[in-house]
């Protein structure tokens, strides 16, 4: 796997996690090398693939993606946005800079919120309760998206001119810029059937809502580190298990950023391993490695 | 910005009392407070102001009010109110004696003794240049004004086409049937595109006006009838305007899609700029850091102006320092 491929990608595009300061190196190789993969991109990437070889289809498509993500309403809400979002801009954007337009009705417009189409016609096929395409028309608010919302305004506000400017062009880093990048670093040859240009389109959002979710769990780890005054429990809750996450070797270049121990912790938390039912929970080991579901 | 400080200035100076030579149109109040003026100066105060008074009255015939705006009423009583308020604080009021006004001269006043530099009349010394727009602090007029980049318009020839012998016969037409079923011809004057369909519907886009676009079409049409074809010039209509502007200074999207979320879509990992869809006038507008402003979705060329002046207030609340 070229891990080199991706490093710089996610070093700069997770600046908007800001704490002040970009990502370590470390913490990038890490989300590359282990988070990501694991997190993400092969399982369910193996699982879309059962999931069409099942249909039948040749290639994995978007609707193998939908079906995988139909148990989390509130995921499949944001990935149905996005969608929409993105049918929206291009259709904008072709009115802006038109030249051969095929803009109204009268034409054939057979592009327009194709993603949205698609989805539509999709859910609405496993729809048995209504559920689904009630969906379609959630306009409930993201509270996560909120939350990342305001989080970006604070921020956004104490900065300077220069400083701002940096961070608007590392939140325009994405995965889906880089198309043929991504796909390489998938590295999908092994498979049989490999995803189509719109399950691409759904993958590299996967990606970058998985970092996403590391960064908003692990700044909660690390606003819970931080000692309040007047929490009953801060006697409780002991800090040296950042040091314990810390492996030798991990450099601290600023104490402010987001160590890799926030994210361990975050992603122990996240894990079946603990609350009641975790003896009776079965781990997904995959490749020898623990498997957590963060987006399926 | 400057319509601001020249407001304040202006009531600074009419609480001070200082220089000021405003005219003032009612004279009956100006007569009323006479009686509680200290008798000494009553017969002075009488005889001269009236005078100046009917000087003033006379300036004021000659002068021409065609270029007040409406809303000066309006405006007349936003600084009437606040006028009120600040006369309960400060007994220093300016009597809009022209050229006799001394500073600190205290003439007492009542309330009816309003503020009568509220006419727009008022010469400010400090700004000559005071612009004679509404100094209300609501609202300025930003002073930009959009630029038109594209108009999409069609018209019917009303008569059906052989787009093949149009393709072969014409210069600077292109068809392709298998790609799109139109011709694609392109004039120089003005500049534009025009999609020539077999049904005689045609559009035309790339003009930077309304009357471009209309002649662009009338000329496109003209090569038509040349051809042969009985074309005619029906249900011309502009569909789309496209404008373009720059406010000048960065703006913080993070802050307008937070407070506008119902009208804002901002994923900058997609489109680098925010997608505004303003509800009246129907328009959409496309925002960037740099400050540049795209406007789209307009029918009308006011629509377009009107989007703008509705965003830049709201643009200048998030100007990032």
């Amino acid at each position: 796997m070229n891990n080199e491929l991706k490093l710089d990608r996610i070093t700069t595009f997770t600046f908007w996690t800001w704490s002040g300061h970009r990502f370590t190196k470390i913490i990038a190789l890490l989300m590359e090398n282990i988070f990501l993969p694991n997190l993400n991109i092969c399982l369910p990437l193996q699982q879309a693939a059962d999931i069409s070889q099942l249909r039948g289809a040749r290639v994995i498509s978007a609707e193998d993606i939908l079906f995988l993500m139909r148990k989390d309403k509130k995921k499949l809400r944001r990935l149905l946005k996005y969608m929409a979002f993105r049918d929206y801009k291009s259709k904008i954007v072709k009115s802006i800079d038109e030249e051969e337009p095929i803009e109204t009705d009268k034409f054939s417009c057979s592009n327009v919120n194709k993603r949205q189409k698609l989805a539509q016609d999709f859910l609405s096929s496993i729809d048995q309760t209504g559920e689904f395409l009630a969906l379609l028309e959630d306009t409930e608010i993201d509270e996560i998206k909120q939350e990342r919302l305001e989080r970006a305004e604070r921020q956004t506000r104490m900065m300077d001119p220069i400083q701002y400017a940096e961070f608007c062009e590392s939140r325009q880093l994405s995965f889906s810029k880089k198309a043929s990048k991504f796909r390489e670093w998938l590295d999908c040859s092994s498979m049989e059937v490999k995803p189509n240009a719109v399950a691409m389109e759904i993958l590299s959002y996967l990606a970058y809502e998985t970092v996403a979710q590391l960064v908003d769990l692990a700044l909660l780890v690390k606003q819970d580190m931080a000692t309040k005054a007047g929490d009953p429990f801060s006697h409780v809750i002991s800090a040296t298990y950042i040091q314990h996450y810390n492996t030798p070797g991990e450099v601290m270049e600023n104490l402010d950023a987001i160590q890799p121990a926030h994210i361990r912790e975050a992603i122990r938390r996240y894990s079946h391993k603990i609350g009641p039912l975790s003896p009776f929970t079965v781990s997904l080991y995959y490749n020898g490695i623990l498997f957590i579901m963060c987006t399926v | 910005m400057d319509g601001e400080s020249s407001l304040e200035s202006y009531f600074d100076q009419s609480i001070v009392g200082e220089n000021s030579q405003c005219l003032y149109t009612p004279a009956i109040d100006f007569e009323g407070d006479l009686s509680i003026r200290s008798p000494l100066h009553s017969s002075t105060f009488i005889s001269a102001p009236v005078e100046q008074n009917k000087a003033l009255t006379e300036d004021f015939s000659v002068v021409d009010l065609s270029f007040l705006p409406d809303e000066l009423s309006v405006q007349d009583e936003l600084l009437h109110d606040g006028a009120e308020q600040q006369e309960q604080e400060s007994d220093v009021r300016d009597s809009g004696f022209v050229g006799m006004a001394t500073p600190g001269e205290q003439i007492p006043s009542e309330s009816s003794m309003a503020l009568p530099g509220a006419s727009p009349f008022c010469p400010l010394p400090m700004t000559p240049m005071t612009p004679m727009t509404p100094m209300t602090p609501v609202s300025e007029s930003s002073g930009i004004v959009p630029q038109l980049q594209n108009i999409v318009s069609t018209v019917n020839l009303a008569c059906s086409l052989d787009l093949k012998s149009i393709a072969l016969r014409a210069r600077n037409a292109e068809y392709n049937p298998k790609r799109f079923a139109a011709v694609i011809m392109r004039i120089r004057e003005p500049r534009t595109t025009a999609l020539i369909f077999s049904s005689g519907k045609m559009v035309c886009t790339g003009a930077k006006s309304e009357e471009q676009s209309r002649l662009a079409a009338r000329k496109y049409a003209r090569v038509v009838q040349k051809l042969g074809f009985p074309a005619k010039f029906l249900d011309f209509k502009i569909q789309n305007m496209v404008g373009s502007c720059d406010v000048r200074f960065p703006i913080r999207l993070e802050g307008l899609v937070l407070t506008h979320q119902q009208f804002s879509s901002y994923e900058p990992e997609l489109f680098p700029g925010l997608i505004y869809r303003m509800v009246k006038p129907r328009i959409v507008l496309l925002i960037f850091v740099s400050g540049k402003v795209v406007l789209t979705g307009a029918k009308e060329r006011s629509e377009i102006y009107e989007a703008f002046e509705n965003i830049y207030p709201i643009l200048k609340g998030f100007k990032k320092v």
